[in-house]
């Protein structure tokens, strides 16, 4: 009778540890579906700064520097920056069953498309939000082109003007988002 | 009671070694990337038996860098360095990749990656955090050369390396190397 109560006890207690782990795992986006094109790119970058070097950040960056002040200020609470980005020589290097994977976890629970332009000059951008109420638990940048695929997954409280502003920090490409808001503004005008 | 103690004795064992374990596993990793490298691509690297103890040199010489204006990245006398010149790097960039990401990944956070023209230029920077100060371990190999630095960083360069990780793992490689060339 008590191993039964341990047992299940046990139990419990593993499908409680599971559940929060998924949680706190939900936002972080799998890129490894697209390590294989890392083959055929004539430039591939990958950046991975996870809960623990966003800590780490937040402690070294100064307050005194300006720059690193106001990079402080947009990575707070944030719980990781990931960023797989390939460059192709040729076109037609990628394709949709490439980003299938990737599209099938933003298709998931939480996750809604704000932004898409298709634009034949810059590319195809899908920015994706995940919400968990009314607050916002993380954030997927899809940028493809002719040429060129980047993916940008940023876990934890983030919005666009987050992201825009943390362009070309911290290994994060410029993906032009602010261009896009401007471009939604003037759209709307 | 005899059970209980051997099961503490057996706990505190398993901890004591796996403890050993990762410490031998933070001092050995320079040593194993490099012999990585060499068993994988079938190179040599050339021995700078000095260097680790030219904490004044690093200080002078990065002063150097830039005009004598760029400020000296990493802590006296914490660079280890191996060189690896005029070797053919040729193999399987993503098995290497993947070995490398694997024996490091205990006490390591990969930080950036980035391969060009299909791994004819690899980057790879990885960060150890060490209490107040933090490693750094820089790898680099092209077609003919390539170069494993190590260094320890204060909270001040750790921040430029986080702002700028390609950029600021560059100056280190090319501090590194500048120092070689003294």
């Amino acid at each position: 009778m008590k191993t039964t109560f341990k047992t299940s006890l046990i139990s419990l207690l593993l499908i409680i540890t599971t559940a929060f782990v998924a949680k706190a795992q939900d936002t972080r986006i799998q890129l490894g579906s697209l390590d294989h094109l890392a083959a055929k790119a004539s430039e591939t970058v990958d950046v991975n700064v996870d809960e623990r070097l966003m800590k780490l950040a937040a402690r070294v960056f100064s307050d005194k520097d300006e720059d690193q002040r106001q990079i402080k200020k947009l990575i707070e609470g944030l719980k990781g920056i990931y960023v797989k980005s390939f460059e192709f020589e040729t076109e037609g290097q990628f394709g949709a069953a490439d980003l299938e994977p990737i599209r099938a976890q933003l298709r998931g629970a939480g996750w809604t498309r704000m932004v898409n332009v298709v634009s034949k000059k810059e590319g195809n951008l899908e920015v994706y939000l995940q919400f968990a109420g009314e607050m916002i638990n993380g954030l997927a940048v899809l940028h493809t082109d002719d040429k060129e695929l980047t993916v940008v997954n940023i876990v934890g409280p983030v919005d666009l003007d987050k992201l825009a502003q943390l362009e070309g920090q911290m290994g994060i490409p410029d993906l032009g988002i602010e261009s896009t808001k401007s471009k939604k503004k003037t759209n709307e005008q | 009671m005899k059970t209980i103690a051997t099961k503490i004795f057996i706990a505190v064992f398993v901890m004591c070694f796996i403890s050993m374990l990762v410490a031998q596993a933070k001092g050995d990793d320079f040593n194993s990337v490099v012999k990585m490298i060499e068993e994988f691509y079938n190179v040599k690297h050339e021995g700078i038996p000095f260097l680790a103890k030219a904490g004044m040199k690093v200080a002078t010489t990065a002063a150097r860098i830039k005009g004598g204006t760029a400020r000296r990245l990493a802590e006296a006398g914490s660079i280890k360095l191996a060189v690896f010149e005029d070797q053919k790097f040729n193999g399987d960039f993503a098995k290497f990749r993947s070995s490398l990401n694997q024996s490091l990944k205990v006490t390591w956070t990969p930080l950036i990656q980035t391969i060009s023209a299909a791994g004819e230029e690899q980057t790879y920077i990885f960060l150890r955090d060490n209490g107040d100060k933090t490693n750094v371990l820089v790898i680099t190999i092209d077609e003919r050369d390539a170069t494993v630095v190590q260094v320890t960083l204060s909270a001040k360069n750790l921040a430029l390396l986080l702002k700028d990780p390609e950029g600021t793992g560059k100056s280190i490689t090319e501090e590194a190397t500048l120092i070689d060339q003294e």
